[in-house]
């Protein structure tokens, strides 16, 4: 059996999974794989620059691959390396996340969608679709009663145990498991290729790539990164550390997250804040805007906060931010404009 | 061997407690026996180790010429019946089904009653006259009533031997005399060895054919009625002054409290 | 001469087959019901095999709502029977199944389990049934200095022991983040959705032979009522007959809980509203509580799952809205 060539993202390439017959042709499987291999043999922590080559040889790749494929179901290993059997062309797709109900409206295949979570609001579009109970705590009858023939998953957030009944009832199910706008555009190919829109993926990932590029070179200028106290808590008071989304999209932005650090979502109290001096307060609106203007007036209390003294206090909306969703390019280019004001062209 | 009960070497303890110091007696077939003594004596703590719910811990109690402790708890409660003090009148059956609760060491494991069972409870019902107040349950009865049924229940196990412990401190005049009445059938009816501890002397020096006065946890004195209760064994016993004279009913003693105030005139010892 | 059968057995066959009944009935609306829809119709052609085994609504009833009645059903069974032993054992109206440390213990190993990132089966059930049989045991120790039968030292060393837990539940809840907390707390509020069939199976070979246990002791229950001395004093074994309750409901108890979480009220409630309707006669009440309680709970969880226009209420919840209410009401006609 052919193995595929697997390249440092894990592409998953479509195979027909039987002995002996290859639906692959090897020489071309080879030569790609060369180039591509130079390509790789960078570092695992690479800059994004480097994945755009990647990303188009492989899509090239995946196109000649996908063309070669025979069946009407294809295996796909997804991102926790299972094998899994989906059939060519899916209809019926119900999808376990909001973040990817948003990815799977965002590549234009909406149609193939006939069940979200509860919590799947954006777009508009997606409140009319059926629903199937909220991402922790799916609704197994109604997702069976939709009879899909894929269900996309994540691995944080949707119990594992849920997944592996599913697979027990034979539905297949793609998990996939983005942690950083890396593996979040990764993902976005790969969905695309799930749901035959790999043209469509590319085209997608390529801007939002040139978008966090652009961001990228207005930052480098900048000679002094702020603190950034990002709040997403508010009794307690809980901000985001280094394995969050938000850590990320702080860093990236030109700023200098202070709740950086071990814990994902570490507590302080009010005198910690304090000493830290941030220069920035960035606050999601996972409560109501009544609510902002009382944390609002609660940290202009103590005006010796340098964010409070230069009036930097921001409300932005949660979403943005805690999605693996293509808006978390959004929340990126609005954190920038927060942070560095100055750069705007 | 003609002794129902035969206690040696009887001593038990709670704790540091001494209750019981080595007693040893025996009480005879058929005989009615009622155990006296002040507060304290250890008098229910005798009833219990002899109803096998406390286990000994010197010495022994033989039932029926048997060690205690070789009966198994069914077959000891066919030879022993136990009336407590306190009665379980929060029970939420009918006078029927309590007093068929006393056909358990007969049944198996489900206590399904057959027509045996039902027949011993039909007549010990009648025997303690509570036939008519078979549906009614415990809640609905008097004091007096609630006694006869756990005696009816007590009867059903058809004991040998019946323990009760202080049957009459909590009824009226009236009732007090029918449990006694009662227990008299029972032992000339029925053979049954009746022991009972009571805090009433009048009704023990009425009713027994043998007192047992316990003082501390020893025999202050074992014999008929006349021999103890004496007043100076009851003075030396209970602590207060008495008077003992015959009975105008005749042929058992009578004993009258003595109140303070006749305490510095002729009665002085 | 003609024996007449004796009145508890017909009492206890028309009782039980009574209660059969309304369990097949609730059993039926059970699997009839769900966040899917689907005529009663079309449930029936699936029950009586003539619907297309590739279906959906097949493989919906089968594999999902199947095993989920019936594991309401044995949850109920264990929960009220043990409610019914617990008060029985303790002379307490007020016992419930958790009363010995068990909801304490089994929670915190439960927790454990979660924070760990076990699988729900086997994992987390096993560390919640070790959780709570050491407190079990914490507690029997305890209470051994004293006589360990002596119903006050019991009951008061589970409370103090289930009070410590729950500190303790609230500590580690409140420094847990996100999806584990989601796991804990549905956990807590008690969860029947997990069930599988297979898993279901192995809980009944473990529940059923306790159920017959304890309903071989229907009748000691029924002395016991009388007190502990009074019972031995009639021919009950009282540290066997004890022992084999306290360790049988315990550990069945434990099972269930370990394996659904916390699903509260049915313990306590139904005992008492199967008193109230059937008498106090323990050997009626075993089997009344085993289908009884095993309906009650299948209905709450009806309801619980159908009534929510999204997701699903705790079952818990509906058994205290029902129970209370309903219980008032028959005691009130019973004239007490």
């Amino acid at each position: 059996m052919v193995e595929p060539a697997l390249i440092v993202n894990k592409l998953p390439i479509p195979t027909d999974g039987k002995h002996g017959g290859a639906s692959i042709d090897r020489t071309i499987l080879k030569n790609c794989c060369t180039t591509v291999r130079l390509a790789i043999n960078i570092s695992e922590v690479m800059i994004l620059r480097y994945q755009k080559i990647v990303i188009v040889s492989l899509l090239a790749l995946a196109g000649l691959c996908a063309i070669t494929a025979q069946s009407s179901a294809k295996i796909f290993k997804d991102q926790l390396g299972r094998h899994i059997s989906v059939p060519t062309k899916p209809r019926r797709i119900v999808s376990l996340a909001p973040s990817i109900t948003e990815i799977v409206f965002a590549l234009g295949q909406a149609h193939r969608l006939v069940g979200v979570t509860r919590y799947s609001d954006y777009p508009l579009e997606a409140a009319n679709l059926p629903k199937v109970g909220s991402y922790v705590r799916l609704d197994i009858e109604r997702i069976v009663a939709l009879n899909p023939d894929l269900c996309i998953a994540t691995k944080d957030g949707n119990p594992k145990a849920v997944i592996e009944r599913l697979a027990s009832l034979k539905i297949p199910v793609y998990v996939v498991n983005p942690h950083n706008l890396d593996t979040i555009l990764k993902t976005i190919l790969e969905i695309g290729i799930l749901l035959n829109a790999g043209s469509r993926a590319v085209s997608l990932t390529a801007e939002l790539h040139n978008r966090i590029q652009r961001v990228n070179s207005r930052v480098a200028q900048v000679a002094h990164r702020p603190r950034v106290f990002f709040q997403i808590g508010i009794a307690p008071i809980v901000s985001a550390g280094t394995e969050t989304f938000i850590h990320e999209l702080i860093e990236l932005a030109g700023g200098k997250n202070l709740a950086e650090g071990r814990i994902a979502y570490p507590r302080f109290s009010r005198e910690q804040v304090l000493a830290l001096e941030p220069e920035i307060f960035i606050i999601t609106s996972m409560a109501r805007q009544v609510v902002f203007e009382e944390v609002k007036a609660e940290w202009r209390r103590w005006p010796n906060i340098p964010a409070v003294r230069d009036e930097r206090i921001f409300l932005v909306d949660s979403n943005l931010f805690d999605r693996p969703s293509p808006r978390l390019v959004d929340g990126l280019e609005l954190l920038t404009r927060l942070i560095h004001p100055e750069l705007q062209e | 061997m003609n002794s129902a009960v035969k206690i040696a070497d009887l001593s038990h303890s709670f704790g540091k407690h001494h209750v019981l110091r080595q007693l040893a007696f025996s009480i005879e077939k058929g005989e009615f026996f009622i155990v006296i003594g002040p507060n304290g004596s250890g008098k229910t703590t005798l009833m219990k180790l002899m109803a096998g719910i406390l286990k000994p811990q010197t010495g022994h109690v033989k039932i029926l010429g048997i060690p205690n402790r070789e009966y198994t708890p069914k077959t000891l409660a066919r030879a022993v019946a136990f009336v407590p003090q306190r009665l379980p009148v929060d029970l939420p059956f009918t006078v029927g089904e309590a007093v068929l609760l006393g056909r358990a060491p007969y049944q198996g494991a489900l206590g399904i009653e057959r027509e045996r069972d039902l027949e011993i409870a039909r007549q010990a019902m009648a025997f303690t006259g509570l036939s008519h107040l078979s549906g009614a349950t415990l809640a609905q009865l008097s004091g007096g009533e609630q006694q006869r049924v756990f005696i009816a229940r007590a009867i059903c196990q058809e004991p040998d031997i019946m323990l009760l412990d202080e049957p009459t401190a909590a009824l009226d005049l009236a009732h007090q005399i029918k449990v006694m009445d009662l227990m008299e059938k029972l032992k000339v009816e029925k053979g049954i060895t009746v022991i009972m501890v009571s805090h009433d002397v009048n009704l023990a020096a009425m009713y027994s054919d043998r007192v047992l006065l316990l003082k501390d946890g020893e025999i202050a004195c074992i014999g008929l009625p006349p021999e103890v209760l004496s007043f100076e064994k009851l003075e030396q016993t209970y602590g207060c002054k008495l008077l003992v004279d015959e009975s105008p009913l005749g042929g058992f003693p009578r004993v009258t409290l003595v109140p303070g105030r006749y305490m510095d005139s002729e009665n002085g010892s | 001469m003609i024996t007449k059968t004796p009145r508890i057995v017909t009492r206890l066959v028309w009782t039980s087959c009574l209660l059969l009944v309304v369990l097949f009935a609730v059993l039926f609306l059970g699997v009839s019901a769900g966040s899917s829809s689907g005529g009663m119709f079309s449930v029936l052609q699936v029950i009586l095999g003539q619907s297309d085994p590739d279906s959906t609504m097949h493989a919906i009833i089968w594999q999902i709502r199947l095993p989920r009645v019936l594991l309401a059903t044995l949850v109920g069974a264990t929960l009220s029977l043990g409610g019914l032993v617990f008060q029985a054992l303790l002379r307490n109206l007020l016992a419930e199944p958790y009363i010995l440390g068990i909801s304490g213990g089994s929670a915190i190993g439960a927790i454990a389990g979660i924070l760990l990132g076990l699988s729900h089966f086997p994992g987390v059930s096993l560390t919640a049934f070790i959780g709570s049989i050491a407190t079990l045991v914490l507690i029997l120790v305890m209470t051994s200095g004293q006589s360990v039968l002596k119903k006050e030292s019991l009951l008061l060393s589970g409370v103090m022991v289930n009070a410590f837990c729950s500190s303790v539940i609230m500590f580690l809840v409140s420094l847990t983040q996100d999806a584990k907390l989601h796991n804990i707390i549905f956990w807590l509020m008690g969860d029947l959705s997990t069930a599988d069939i297979r898993q279901v199976g192995i809980l009944a070979g473990m529940l059923l032979p306790c159920f017959v246990l304890i309903f071989w002791h229907s009748h000691a229950m029924n002395l016991l009522l009388m007190g502990k001395e009074m019972a031995q004093a009639t021919g009950i074994n009282i540290k066997a007959v004890t022992l084999t309750l306290l360790v049988a409901s315990s550990l069945m108890v434990s099972v269930t809980v370990s394996y659904c979480g916390l699903i509260g009220f049915v313990g306590l409630v139904t005992p008492h509203l199967l008193r109230l309707i059937f008498g106090p006669d323990h050997r009626l009440l075993v089997p009344a509580c085993i289908l009884g309680g095993g309906s009650y709970l299948v209905i709450c969880d009806l309801l619980a799952r159908t009534l929510p226009e999204q997701g699903e209420m705790p079952a818990g919840v509906i058994t205290a809205l029902i129970g209370a209410p309903l219980f008032i009401i028959l005691l009130k006609r019973s004239g007490r």
